[in-house]
């Protein structure tokens, strides 16, 4: 314990790959010591270098992190990932936007030309080519993509990481060791893409499955495009105004439409090949299956309609989140999956894209945030933090300690609450936790013009149905 | 007791009677305000005028005497006096997004806007009086022997209104009498009580007098199907005038059928278009930014009027940026001078738009932002030629100014969902009038005028509601010879 205790101390990126149960055994004492002194570090480590924060703690005033409170002010605003002008895509200004992310990262950016660069997926290809980069998006559901400059070094531990809590999460090795023994994947989505559920992927298929014959993807061939979801971003966003009228399709979607919509033509065939191998290839193996709940429940209803049951094996694990999104699901679409799947072993976890690391659901239903992220509650009016008091309900904002590139402070839109401080989780775990539900903010914010901040495949889909219908 | 403690009372109000039950609580908008109001469901079937015929009654009153009714209603509304219209400023200092200051304002002056001139010719531009008091000749027609007589004819008209300033309920009750029409009010949940104080005192000062008679107020939640399958229904209801963003209208759209017309008052947003002249010299400039700033400041940017992306002519390399920046920096320090009836720091500022400020001025170096600290309203000047990403949710008192090297680009922003555009100088307006119509703006005014709507209390954006509240019913006359000619 004083060696896992110590390692944490003197680098808070280590916590990816140490036991992920040991992390609820530390005391209120330690926990405080390793939040103060990580984000000490991470402050005066990432303020010369990152200069959006640079600015945000000049105008702030604050120099140092002498007590936990002073974090409070520099955590960025979650808009600031994506506070590029959108006229940067629409007038193919990707040589700014790199300078704009530059801003956000300590990673060298400055030998990047993307001044001939048309797409946001060209991009996003040329930073992983040329830099040590491996930029995230967001799904954009609000008209935008947000940009993580996470690394490659970070997807890597992300990807172990996760390992790790499938491992632990419900005692030392009480999980399949998945590093130590692979794991085949099921991952109904897409193969490719730099969103947050595509993004692993191939550390994923390298890491777990140990090749791409143990692994198994709804869309083998196919994207998540960056251009795709912005567009689908902005079409929800038009249409929920009633504007979609006067929506401006980018250039480079017009051309390279033909490619896109052949997805669309062959998601039939892929569907009926991704059941099919499914049983043949896997049909009860133990596998490493994840997906957002929403996703899950559309691949489950398809396989019942298919006549699928129980289709992989007892010792099969699932990682999921992302609550029901928008969608209507009947009331019994918990059962529908596990009727399905065939196992019961679920991780469901809450997370937030700039952060590394995952708060995961516990047998008493609650979300247990992990030492390494410093949580705050917000008065959603003042911004200011509300007292550390179990049962506290305000607006999530906090430090993970683990990216050591860019700052991974920042204030969310979900509105949560939070316990654990004074008394811990009845499950025996020491440290905060999220007690649901978890509300976004702006669905109460926004009265009649509230936009639905519906699941990202769905705006994707949206958007090429859109591409579709425009006559050629 | 702190005001959201309250609980308030909207009665029902049905052709002159008042119901004060308060049976069911409603939630509120802004202030977590509850009221209570009488069961809608019980009184659902005298709502709307099922009898034709019942609209007679408004045909023995004169226009001279609509517009005495109307004058006398409005010296009864006197803020000091009226413990009605105290009650609708009380409730909406809770629910507004308007300060107290500017409220009080609006209430002091509601009965102003009663004045005899003023109706009169609100009527004699959008309908002209003869036809509303009387039938008008036609003239002659191709055929000769064919003559014809039309009449304007009130309608039996759902009024579902806006709750963002009281003037919505007083112009509700002003076009509803002038054109004899029959109207029952869906009250706003943002603002129940105004047009209650409305009905209230016009029951107080002639309970049996027809216009009295043909005016109903009622709560129920938007969206009640029971209540709203039972009152759009083409056999009491002609023409239903709905205020409102997107859902509101879209979910009314679905009780259209023939016999029912919608005229949509949609939200719209306004815009400004400042010319290269206004940086001739400082003393222009001075003058331009007091200007814009009464555009966007005036109501604290509540209303569909209040300027939001300005686009400045000022250019865009590095003299033409420092020029806009200027302006900006004027029309913030403007802004702030604003007098408090008219424009204040907003009471609820809008947090995801606080947020997105934030960010820009952080992490862009495309923006360039004056104010936006707090609570008392921002500029943020663009360093190019596009406005910020969330330009359609500016609001609170911050405005967007756009250098630009022509107009053009300006011009082409325009478009059907642009209300009121601002100008300078009035020889560009008078270039660009016809143009900014094409592309679908409906107001054009001198810059800083974008507020005092004297010409458009009838026509309101372009719709010309009063005018489509009529029935513009025709009397034609033919010649027996002609008829029989035909005959043969």
């Amino acid at each position: 314990m004083g060696d896992y205790f110590e390692r944490l101390l003197g680098d808070p990126t280590s916590f990816h790959d140490a036991p992920y149960d040991e992390a609820f055994r530390l005391r209120r004492d330690q926990i405080d010591r390793l939040q103060l002194e990580g984000a000490r570090r991470r402050f005066a480590q990432l303020r010369p270098a990152v200069s959006v924060l640079d600015r945000l703690a000049a105008e702030q005033g604050i120099e140092s992190i002498e007590a936990i409170e002073d974090l409070a002010p520099l955590l960025f605003p979650h808009t600031v990932y994506k506070s590029y002008p959108i006229s940067y895509l629409e007038r193919s200004r990707f040589d700014k936007l790199t300078r704009w992310l530059a801003g956000l990262t300590t990673t060298d950016l400055s030998h990047v030309d993307a001044s001939k660069v048309a797409s946001i997926d060209d991009w996003i290809d040329l930073l992983e080519a040329q830099t040590a980069l491996m930029v995230q998006h967001t799904s954009g559901t609000t008209g935008k993509l947000s940009f993580i400059p996470r690394t490659k070094a970070q997807w890597r531990e992300t990807i172990v990481h996760s390992a790790l809590i499938i491992r632990d999460w419900w005692g030392r090795n009480s999980g399949p060791d998945i590093l130590r023994d692979g794991m085949p994947i099921i991952i109904p989505g897409y193969r490719y893409g730099a969103g947050a559920t595509q993004r692993g992927n191939s550390i994923q298929v390298e890491l777990y499955a140990r090749g791409e014959e143990n692994a198994l993807f709804l869309y083998p061939r196919a994207r998540f495009s960056a251009d795709v979801a912005s567009l689908g971003g902005r079409l929800r966003a038009a249409e929920a105004r009633g504007e979609a009228g006067i929506l401006q399709i980018p250039p480079i979607l017009l051309e390279r439409r033909e490619a896109l919509l052949e997805l669309e033509r062959t998601r039939p065939e892929d569907l009926r090949h991704f059941f099919s191998e499914a049983q043949r290839r896997f049909g009860g193996c133990d596998v490493y299956v994840t997906a957002m709940w929403a996703v899950l429940y559309d691949w489950a209803q398809e396989g019942l309609d298919r006549g699928l049951r129980n289709v992989f094996g007892k010792g099969s694990v699932l990682l999921t989140g992302g609550g029901k999104k928008g969608k209507a699901l009947p009331d019994d679409w918990r059962e529908r999956v596990l009727e399905f799947i065939g196992f019961d072993n679920i991780y469901e976890m809450y997370a937030t894209s700039e952060m590394m690391g995952l708060c995961m659901m516990c047998e008493r239903g609650n979300y247990h945030i992990p030492p390494i992220i410093v949580p705050f509650l917000l008065d959603p009016a003042s911004g200011r933090p509300l007292p550390r008091r179990d049962g506290t309900t305000g607006r999530f904002a906090g430090l993970d300690l683990m990216p050591n590139t860019y700052w991974a402070g920042l204030v969310t839109g979900d509105e949560i609450t939070l316990s654990g401080w004074e008394t811990p989780c009845a499950c025996g775990r020491t440290g905060t936790h999220v007690v649901p539900p978890v509300r976004r903010y702006s669905e109460q914010e926004g009265g009649d013009d509230r936009i639905v901040c519906a699941g990202a495949p769905e705006a994707h889909d949206r958007a090429l149905e859109f591409l579709a219908e425009l006559s050629t | 007791m702190s005001p959201t403690d309250e609980s308030f009372r909207v009665p029902l109000i049905i052709r002159g009677r008042i119901i004060d039950e308060p049976q069911v609580e409603h939630g509120g908008r802004r202030g977590g305000i509850t009221f209570r109001a009488p069961d809608i469901a019980k009184h659902v079937g005298l709502l709307t005028l099922r009898t034709p015929s019942l609209m007679a009654d408004l045909y023995s009153v004169s226009f001279e005497g609509i517009l005495d009714y109307l004058v006398e209603l409005g010296a009864r509304l006197d803020l000091e006096r009226n413990p009605h219209v105290q009650q609708a400023l009380h409730l909406s200092c809770i629910t507004s997004g308007l300060s107290e200051s500017i409220l009080r304002h609006h209430y002091a002056h509601l009965g102003a806007l009663f004045d005899r001139r003023e109706m009169r010719a609100m009527a004699e531009r959008s309908c002209g009086i003869e036809y509303l008091e009387g039938w008008v000749d036609q003239g002659p027609s191709l055929f000769g022997g064919l003559t014809a007589r039309t009449r304007a004819f009130g309608a039996r008209c759902v009024h579902v209104i806006a709750g963002n300033a009281p003037i919505v309920s007083a112009l509700t009750v002003i076009r509803n009498a002038l054109t004899r029409s029959d109207a029952l009010v869906k009250l706003p949940s943002n603002d129940p009580l105004t047009a209650v104080a409305l009905a209230r005192t016009m029951v107080e000062m002639a309970p049996e007098h027809p216009l009295t008679r043909h005016l109903s107020v009622a709560y129920w939640k938007g969206g009640d199907e029971k209540v709203e399958a039972a009152i759009y229904d083409p056999r009491g209801v002609e023409k239903i005038i709905a205020w409102g963003g997107f859902d509101s209208v879209k979910h009314i759209t679905r009780y259209l059928q023939p016999g029912i017309d919608l005229i949509t008052q949609d939200p719209k947003l306004s815009g400004t278009i400042i010319g290269k002249e206004a940086f001739a010299d400082e003393a222009t400039l001075h003058s331009v930014a007091r200007r814009l700033a009464l555009d966007i400041g005036a109501q604290n940017q509540e209303g569909c009027v209040s300027a939001r992306v300005i686009y400045a002519e000022s250019g865009t390399n590095a003299a033409g940026i420092a020029r806009a920046n200027r302006l900006g920096e004027l029309t913030f320090g403007a802004m702030q001078r604003l007098p408090t009836w008219l424009s204040t720091p907003h009471k609820a500022f809008d947090l995801s738009l606080k947020a997105e400020i934030d960010a820009l001025r952080l992490g862009s170096e495309e923006y360039k932002v004056f104010g936006g600290r707090s609570n008392e309203g921002a500029i943020i000047v663009s360093q190019e030629d596009s406005p910020v990403d969330f330009s359609r949710s500016l609001a609170c008192r911050v405005g967007n100014i756009v250098p630009i090297d022509s107009f053009e680009t300006a011009v082409r922003s325009v478009n059907s969902y642009t209300q009121t555009i601002g100008i300078f100088p009035e020889s560009l307006k008078a270039t660009l009038r016809d143009r900014l119509a094409f592309q679908g703006a409906q107001r054009i005014v001198s810059l800083g005028a974008a507020s005092t709507m004297q010409h458009n209390m009838e026509k309101q954006d372009a719709i010309e509601p009063v005018r489509r509240m009529c029935k513009w019913v025709t009397e034609e006359s033919a010649e027996a010879q002609l008829l029989e000619a035909l005959a043969t």
